[in-house]
C-alpha cells in the first residue's frame, strides 16, 4: 500500500468517524515505516480539520464531530509513541481543564481536539480542576499555555483563581491564558487577566498559534 | 392595565400599556424569604413550601408579569438516580451519571413522580398557580426528554451513541417521554396556566435538523409531548437559551405560545431580538429575551437597565415596522443566576425600565 494510500485512509477514518479503519491504518502506517508524523500530520489532523471546517460551516454537529475526535485520538495513541522524543522537543504545551465545581467538559473536549490537531501538545487534567492542579501542573510542564472552561457561572471565578495563583508562582509570565464556555467573555477575560476569549474552538487555536509562533 | 391584562394581551397581539417584563428570576427569589435573610438552595429545592413561597415573594417585591417555576435541570436526572452535586447557593449540577454501556439505557426507569425533587416541582407549582391565580399568568418548567437523557447518561455519551448506536438512544427517549408524560399530567392538576418545556438541545451548535428531529422533535417524543401540554388545560411554551436555536422548528412547527431565547453577541449568527421579530418569529408567538444573565451579577444597575432600554427600543422598533402590536417580553436569556452575588437591584432595574421604556408607539 503507497503512503498516500495510507495518508487517505486515516484522513477518510476521521472524517467518517471510525475508529477501526484509524487504527487499522495507523498500523499499516507503523508496518510500512511511514513517517509517524506524517501520518499524524497528514492523515489524522488532515481529517481532523475537514471536520472542524464542516462544523463551523454547520455541515455537521457534536454527534459527527466528537466520533471524529475519538477516531483521531484512536489513531493518535497508536502513532505518537512511533515520534523520536528529539522530534517533539520544540512542541508547544498546552494545560487544559474545566475550574473546580464544573463538570461539562464537552466543549473543552472540542477544544482540546482541534488543539491537538493543530499540533499542540495537550495535557488534558479533565474536570472539575482544582485551582492548585492548574497550576502545579503549568509549572511541572513547563506549559505554553493554560486553557480553562466553564459552563457555569459560580465557577467562573475558579478561572481568576488560577490566574491568580499563576501570577502568585510566578508562571504567569511565562504562558498565555486561553479561556472559554458560554457565560465568559472577552470583557471577563480581561477583567481576570486572562490572555484570550474565543467563540469558538478554531478560532482560539488559530489565535494560539498566532501567538506562540 | 394589571399585570394579567397585559401578559394576556401581549400574548393575543394586542396594544399593551407597555412590554411585558419578566427576567427569569427563580432560585434568586429565595432570598427574599425568612425575613430578607432567604433560604439555602439545597433548602429551597427540597421544600415544596419554601419553593412556591419564593415566586410569590418574587412577584410581591420585583411586580413580575409571569411566574415560571423553574428548578434546575438536574431534577429528573436525579430523581432517576444519577448523582446531584448540591450547593447551599448556588445551581446544583449532575456530577455521576448513571449509564455507562448500552445496556444502561435499557435499565432506566421512571421513578415516582409523588417522591423526589420532582414532587417538588410539581407540588410547589400548584402553591404559587393557586396563590397567584388571577393575579399574574403562571406556569410550571419542565426538562425535555432529550435533555432529561442527557442530564442522566451525560451530553458527551449520549451523542456519542446516536451516532454509533442509535437504538439504545431511542430506548432511553421512550422512557424519559413517559416520564415526562407523567409529569405533564400532574402539571395539569396544579391550575398553572401554561407549562415551559426546555428543549435545550435544538441548536445548531449541537444538533442539525435531522439529529434533533430523530432524536426529540419527532411527533412521538416532543410531538406527542406539545399537544399533551394543550390538551392538559395548559399553554405551552418553550425555554431554549442555547446559542442558534433551531427557530423554524422550535417557533413555526412546535407552535408554542411563548418562546424564550438567549442571545450570544460573540456567536456569528446568533439573532437578535430585532432580527427574530423581522424573520416573523413575533408573529404568533409572545418571543421573550434576551438580556445576558452574566449582568445580573456583574453589571452595575446603571449598565443593565441602558441595557434594558436599549433592548425597549429595538424590539419597539421591530415590533412597529412589522406591524405587530406587542408580543415581545423584556426577559432575560437564561435563569437569572441564583448566585448569592446576583444584585437583586438589577432584577428590579429590568422591570423599572421597562415601565418607564416599554410603551409600544408606534
Amino acid at each position: 500500500m503507497s503512503k498516500d494510500e495510507i495518508l487517505n485512509g486515516l484522513s477518510e477514518g476521521v472524517v467518517l468517524g471510525k475508529p477501526d479503519q484509524a487504527k487499522s491504518y495507523a498500523q499499516r502506517a507503523i508496518d510500512e515505516k511511514v513517517s509517524p508524523l506524517d501520518a499524524i500530520n497528514d492523515g489524522l489532523v488532515k481529517g481532523m480539520s475537514v471536520v472542524g471546517d464542516r462544523y463551523a460551516a454547520r455541515e455537521v454537529y457534536l454527534p459527527q464531530v466528537l466520533m471524529s475526535a475519538n477516531t483521531m485520538y484512536a489513531g493518535l495513541d497508536m502513532l505518537l509513541p512511533m515520534i523520536p522524543t528529539e522530534d517533539l522537543a520544540d512542541k508547544k504545551k498546552v494545560v487544559i481543564g474545566v475550574v473546580e465545581g464544573d463538570v461539562h467538559d464537552i466543549g473543552k473536549n472540542i477544544v482540546k481536539t482541534m488543539m491537538t490537531a493543530g499540533g499542540l501538545e495537550v495535557k488534558d487534567l479533565g474536570k472539575d480542576v482544582p485551582i492548585t492542579t492548574f497550576i502545579d501542573t503549568a509549572e511541572s510542564i513547563k506549559t505554553n499555555v493554560v486553557a480553562m472552561s466553564t459552563l457555569m457561572t459560580p465557577t467562573m471565578d475558579g478561572m481568576k483563581d488560577v490566574i491568580d495563583g499563576l501570577v502568585e508562582s510566578g508562571y504567569r509570565s511565562k504562558a498565555k491564558v486561553v479561556i472559554g464556555g458560554p457565560p465568559t467573555s472577552p470583557d471577563f477575560a480581561e477583567e481576570i487577566g486572562a490572555d484570550h476569549r474565543d467563540a469558538n474552538a478554531q478560532d482560539s487555536v488559530a489565535w494560539l498559534k498566532e501567538a506562540l509562533f | 392595565m394589571n399585570h394579567l391584562e397585559r401578559g394576556m394581551a401581549a400574548l393575543g397581539n394586542e396594544e399593551v400599556d407597555r412590554l411585558p417584563a419578566y427576567p427569569i428570576a427563580c432560585g434568586i427569589n429565595r432570598k427574599l424569604l425568612n425575613g430578607g435573610n432567604g433560604v439555602t438552595y439545597a433548602e429551597w429545592c427540597r421544600d415544596p413550601k419554601l419553593f412556591a413561597e419564593s415566586f410569590i415573594a418574587g412577584h410581591k417585591y420585583f411586580d413580575f408579569d409571569f411566574a415560571i417555576g423553574l428548578m434546575d435541570l438536574s431534577v429528573l436526572a436525579g430523581d432517576l438516580g444519577a448523582n446531584v452535586r448540591m450547593d447551599d447557593e448556588n445551581t446544583p449540577f449532575v456530577d455521576k451519571h448513571i449509564i455507562h454501556s448500552p445496556e444502561d439505557y435499557e435499565k432506566l426507569e421512571v421513578p415516582d413522580i409523588k417522591k423526589g425533587r420532582t414532587n417538588v416541582l410539581v407540588e410547589g407549582t400548584k402553591i404559587f398557580s393557586e396563590k397567584l391565580a388571577g393575579e399574574v399568568i403562571t406556569a410550571g418548567f419542565l426538562e425535555g426528554p432529550l435533555l432529561a437523557l442527557t442530564q442522566t447518561a451525560g451530553a458527551e455519551r449520549v451523542f456519542m451513541d446516536m451516532f454509533t448506536d442509535p437504538s439504545v438512544v431511542h430506548k432511553g427517549m421512550e422512557t424519559m417521554v413517559e416520564f415526562d408524560r407523567q409529569m405533564v399530567e400532574a402539571f395539569g392538576e396544579t391550575g398553572c396556566n401554561g407549562l415551559v418545556w426546555d428543549y435545550l438541545w435544538a441548536n445548531y451548535s449541537c444538533l442539525g435538523d435531522s439529529e434533533y428531529h430523530e432524536f426529540e422533535g419527532q411527533s412521538k417524543y416532543a410531538g406527542m409531548l406539545n399537544k399533551l401540554t394543550t390538551d392538559s388545560g395548559m399553554a405551552f411554551c418553550v425555554h431554549n437559551c442555547s446559542d442558534l436555536p433551531h427557530m423554524d422548528t422550535q417557533v413555526t412547527e412546535f407552535k408554542p405560545v411563548i418562546f424564550s431565547m438567549a442571545y450570544y453577541p460573540l456567536i456569528p449568527g446568533s439573532p437578535t431580538a430585532g432580527e427574530v421579530i423581522d424573520q416573523g418569529y413575533a408573529d404568533n408567538c409572545l418571543l421573550a429575551g434576551n438580556i445576558d444573565p452574566q449582568m445580573f451579577i456583574r453589571a452595575t444597575p446603571e449598565k443593565i437597565s441602558k441595557v434594558t432600554e436599549d433592548l425597549c427600543q429595538e424590539v419597539k422598533t421591530s415590533l412597529c415596522k412589522r406591524g405587530l402590536n406587542s408580543r415581545y417580553c423584556i426577559s432575560s436569556g437564561c435563569e437569572v443566576p441564583p448566585d448569592i452575588a446576583t444584585k437583586m437591584e438589577n432584577i428590579k432595574a429590568v422591570v423599572d425600565v421597562t415601565k418607564e421604556n416599554g410603551k409600544v408607539d408606534c
